[in-house]
């Protein structure tokens, strides 16, 4: 999950922020991270390009980006 | 009809951020290219906004907002930026990125914030600002492009108060190619001793400059615009005399009338002969001042020499580190700016006292 966090930090360019910062359950959109649509799209490159993950449905997006804890739920789903 | 200067920002390789003091802490550098002195960003853009820009988008967005808090305005009714080359390192990120990784995968930001009109979307977004935005990315005419539709929108009565800009970023990658072919010298210069460095080409630098320029006059105008002109290719020296003569003939003013002149002499030696040829042959008795020296070459340098200008006229008062030849002591009145880029873009723009 650290790793994770570190990864989101790098992509999404949060200065000043550490992993740390990031709850394993905050909202990544919203209230939470205050993330937006254009960082979906960078945490979609960062799955694949990471990971090798392909989101195929995006009507999944939501729950699979709900937070770090989903999203690392998600990718030992599909490592699995 | 009248147009006036009445806000200034801007981020350049000296320290210009602040108005309160004008070219009196001169930063000197032995470097292949001149960068700007960077704010302190958050002190000007929310940290959410912030992360997302580039240092291009932050210069531009951080001069705007220092030039429309001069002006006293919260909203402009245009938007007109001028760029050379636009988002470089943007661009540069997003093409590295197609080719690392075979042209799939593609981080979407840098290539969201790679365009030329980046700047100008930035600032609107920021203000909430739906008014006219347009972005012009004519090479070395691009500033002057900028600042002449603006004066057209306000002479048509299309708006009052316009936020106008000209910005260009230096990065390595494009440093290195335009070094090779000479553009750009390609060994470390002293800037204030630009003048004198034998290497061809000119001494690269980077800037963003922002006005506010408005048809009222208030207390804290600068000077007024009177006119803009650009030429193309001129066929001889000849042709450039006759044709700043004719610019300035046209406000009524004879050459004797400019105070000074501000030319951009760049440190290419080849290039920089025009410049000599206008000022003994137009101008033998205005005072000459130069000002690459202080920001480097790069598309809309004439931004720079609009700010330098300004404040000359306001504050009456020519920095040492500008002057290039002095003859006159009385009151400065006219200034003519005078830009070329090797002989193909000409352009001149007239301040005045108001």
């Amino acid at each position: 999950m650290e790793k994770l966090k570190v990864q989101i930090i790098e992509q999404l360019n949060l200065e000043d922020m550490e992993p740390s910062d990031i709850e394993n359950e905050e909202p990544l959109f919203g209230d939470g991270l205050g993330l937006d649509s254009i960082d979906a799209l960078e945490l979609i490159v960062l799955l694949e390009k990471e990971y090798g993950i392909k989101v195929e449905d995006p009507k999944e997006g939501k729950k699979i980006f709900e937070s770090v804890k989903t999203l690392a739920e998600y990718i030992e789903s599909r490592k699995n | 009809m009248d147009i006036y200067i009445n806000g200034l920002g801007n981020i350049s390789p000296q320290n210009t951020i602040s108005s309160d003091n004008f070219l009196t802490d001169i930063n000197e550098v032995n470097e292949k290219y001149m960068q700007v002195v960077q704010p302190v960003y958050k002190e000007y853009i929310s940290p959410k906004a912030l992360r997302r820009m580039s240092k291009i988008v932050r210069m531009g967005v951080v001069s705007a907002q220092i030039a429309m808090k001069e002006a006293g305005i919260d909203m402009p009714d245009a938007i007109n930026t001028g760029t050379g080359m636009g988002c470089q390192a943007d661009t540069e990120k997003f093409l590295k990125s197609m080719l690392d990784n075979n042209e799939s995968m593609l981080n979407p930001s840098a290539f969201i914030q790679s365009t030329h009109n980046t700047i100008g979307g930035s600032i609107a977004l920021g203000l909430g600002c739906n008014n006219y935005n347009m972005a012009y990315v004519h090479r070395t005419f691009s500033y002057e492009s900028a600042l002449l539709d603006s004066m057209m929108l306000i002479e048509e009565g299309q708006g009052n108060n316009i936020l106008v800009g000209g910005f260009d970023e230096i990065t390595e990658e494009s440093y290195q190619i335009r070094a090779r072919i000479n553009l750009f010298k390609n060994s470390a210069c002293n800037n204030l001793n630009v003048l004198n460095d034998n290497q061809p080409g000119a001494l690269a630098g980077e800037g963003a400059v922002f006005s506010v320029v408005s048809n009222d006059k208030t207390e804290n105008s600068y000077c007024k615009i009177k006119g803009i002109d650009m030429f193309f290719n001129p066929d001889n020296q000849e042709e450039i005399d006759t044709r700043i003569n004719d610019f300035i003939s046209r406000y009524n003013l004879s050459a004797n009338d400019i105070d000074l002149v501000i030319v951009g002499k760049n440190g290419d030696k080849e290039y920089d002969v025009i410049y000599d040829n206008v000022c003994n042959a137009v101008f033998p008795e205005s005072d000459i001042a130069i000002y690459k020296n202080l920001c480097g070459e790069f598309d809309t340098s004439s931004a720079f020499a609009v700010w330098a200008g300004s404040n000359i006229i306001k504050r009456q008062d020519i920095p040492e580190v500008m002057q290039h030849s002095k003859k006159r002591d009385g009151k400065i009145r006219n200034i003519l700016i005078y830009n070329q880029h090797r002989n193909v873009n000409h352009s001149v723009i007239l301040l005045s006292e108001c």
